[in-house]
């Protein structure tokens, strides 16, 4: 089968920033998630996937065909920028029906295209409201309405849900989720796993513009199990808190954070851990004031990956 | 799900645009940037300077002592508009064209289309020079009548001669000092700094000075237009010779100053072109990365 997006020994420079560096990636139809916190390479990685810059070294081809220098390609192609940028002064609906007209569409075409990708996005009610009024969810839903209203094969979205409330996000979700199901491809970049985790099993890792992992959501994680998790517990008699854990096999190690009136514990088995704890806890009389995992933080699960 | 989709790799003739559909799509790009230039605040600035010299036009010719309409006419129409207001304008317009929408991060949108860059370029360029053009004509025109108002030449030999032909020679420039700044917007940063600089030093300084050196300003061929043009009486031409220092001898001829004009805005225009189509706009670059 040939992969929607290839990328061949591909490295981008900015002067002497790296913003890639030798990534050689197969991306297969349906929905896949680029995760990777900020300065991974995200954004460059779409930009490179989408013509906007030339690779330093190596090739990137869509669907088949090399990338820079190629316009037709976008025919094919949609994008939803990041950025969060329009031509304020237009209504929502004379933005998309503009990028459709730019896009080839006949008038008529575009008036039916943008009619139906602002009702794909739930953007009927305000599309005739200036832009300049738009709330945050708004403005993505309209910038995902744009990049789909030509109906491209393949669509990348560079951090569709940042900003978004509840609502909206759990919306472009679905929207996304019922592309794939339609039988597109889209390549969603996020710097917060679950909401990948959400829409697809379908992941990419990038980290410091390497790729670190690719595969299924579940394999990455088995992966990051491999690795003790660091689980922060502030309570007042943490000591004596410890010298209980201490005797169960799954804790690895205990760190005092005095400071903090806490102990980092270290387990290869979070889930037996968090059951016990609260039991543990009354036994000894101990109040816990704070409970969290610093593996919440993506960094902390790349530097795992990354074994730094 | 994802057996079922679609992953043949899109075939050569499935890129193409048909001709009429791209046309279609350049000229929807050509009216969202004759629309963007409106919607600015430049218009509204520019709008204004043009009506402080008509203003200024009405107020010295409705004086007791009216000012001369030929001095007036010197010093705004050949003057003001050709040395300020035509370059202020082009400058303003021409270089944001790209730049704005770099800043303004929307060239994404421009980009992601199935166009090749060198039309959206081309394409907004002229849009630039049909937004500019038509600025300078009116304003040319509206000057003139502030000047001409109250004499009985105005509707026999000033508008339907003088000011047409003042107009065109005025577009022509529009047309040098709009490919130049739209380099300059595609070339530097600073382009308006770059342009302020240039009107001032170039077209204002050494346009005046006879050496060879005049003959890349767009004021120079602008007034050499003028001086072939218009049906001046001989004693005017001979002031306005004298105060531009100019030699009737080595003046070129009217159709080279158009020849001249227009091949090295082409010419420019073609290169910007061309070095737009090559060039990356990256969105944002890392903050940092090893």
């Amino acid at each position: 089968m040939t992969p929607v997006v290839e990328f061949d020994g591909v490295s981008k420079w900015y002067g002497n920033v790296i913003g890639l560096n030798k990534l050689t990636l197969r991306i297969p139809a349906g929905v896949t998630g680029l995760l990777g916190p900020n300065g991974a390479g995200k954004s460059t990685l779409l930009q490179l996937a989408t013509g906007q810059l030339r690779p330093s070294q190596g090739t990137v081809r869509v669907l088949g065909q090399s990338v820079w220098s190629n316009p037709g390609l976008n025919r094919h192609v949609g994008l939803c920028p990041e950025q969060d940028a329009f031509y304020e002064w237009m209504t929502g609906w004379d933005f998309v029906q503009t990028c459709a007209r730019l896009s080839g569409m006949s008038r008529g075409e575009a008036t039916a295209a943008t009619e139906k990708a602002l009702h794909l996005v739930g953007m009927i009610e305000n599309m005739h409201r200036a832009i300049r009024g738009y709330s945050k969810g708004m403005r993505q839903r309209t910038k995902l309405a744009q990049a789909l209203v030509h109906e491209p094969q393949v669509l990348f979205l560079d951090e569709p849900f940042t900003g978004t409330d509840p609502v909206a996000r759990r919306d472009l979700m679905d929207v996304i989720r019922n592309l794939g199901d339609a039988g597109r491809s889209a390549l969603v970049s996020s710097h917060v796993l679950h909401e990948l985790q959400a829409l697809t099993p379908n992941i990419v890792l990038l980290h410091r513009g390497r790729l670190v992992a690719e595969g299924r959501v579940q394999q990455i994680r088995e992966l990051i199990d491999t690795h003790p998790h660091r689980i922060v517990i502030v309570c007042d008699n943490y000591r004596v808190l410890a010298a209980t854990l201490v005797a169960h096999a799954d804790v690895e190690a205990i760190h005092f954070l005095t400071r903090d009136s806490a102990i980092l514990v270290e387990t290869r088995q979070p889930d037996a851990f968090y059951a016990r704890l609260p039991r543990l806890a009354l036994e000894n009389g101990t109040a816990i004031r704070e409970v969290y995992s610093e593996d919440d933080n993506l960094e902390a699960v790349f530097k795992y990956l990354v074994s730094e | 799900m994802n057996q079922a989709i679609h992953t043949q790799p899109v075939r050569p003739s499935e890129l193409r645009l048909a001709p009429g559909r791209c046309f279609a799509a350049l000229g929807e790009l050509f009216w969202l940037t004759l629309r963007q230039h409106t919607h600015g605040r430049r218009l509204l600035v520019l709008v204004l300077l043009f009506a402080l010299a008509c203003g200024l036009a009405i107020l010295l010719r409705s004086l007791s002592r009216p000012a001369p309409a030929e001095i007036l006419e010197f010093t705004l129409v050949f003057g003001l508009i050709p040395h300020a207001l035509a370059p202020l304008t082009a400058l303003l317009y021409a270089a944001g064209m790209i730049q704005d929408e770099v800043e303004g991060q929307t060239l994404t949108y421009l980009l992601l289309r199935p166009l090749p860059k060198w039309t959206v370029y081309l394409t907004k360029w002229l849009a630039t020079i049909l937004i500019c053009g038509c600025l300078i004509g009116l304003f040319t025109l509206a000057l003139y009548l502030a000047i001409y108002w109250d004499t009985r030449e105005l509707w026999r030999e000033i508008m339907p001669g003088r000011a047409l032909k003042t107009g065109a020679a005025l577009a022509l420039a529009q047309l040098g000092y709009c490919s130049l700044f739209g380099s300059l917007g595609l070339l530097i940063r600073h382009s308006l700094i770059a342009g302020v600089a240039y009107i001032v030093l170039l077209e204002g300084v050494i346009a005046n000075i006879e050496f060879v050196g005049r003959a890349l300003t767009v004021v120079y061929y602008f007034r050499v237009l003028i001086l072939r043009w218009l049906d001046l009486p001989d004693l005017l031409q001979r002031q306005w010779l004298r105060a531009w220092q100019l030699d009737p001898a080595k003046m070129p001829d009217a159709l080279t100053c158009v020849e001249t004009v227009a091949i090295a805005s082409l010419a420019l225009t073609i290169f910007s072109a061309l070095w737009f189509s090559r060039s990356e706009f990256a969105v944002k670059t890392p903050e940092s990365s090893s």
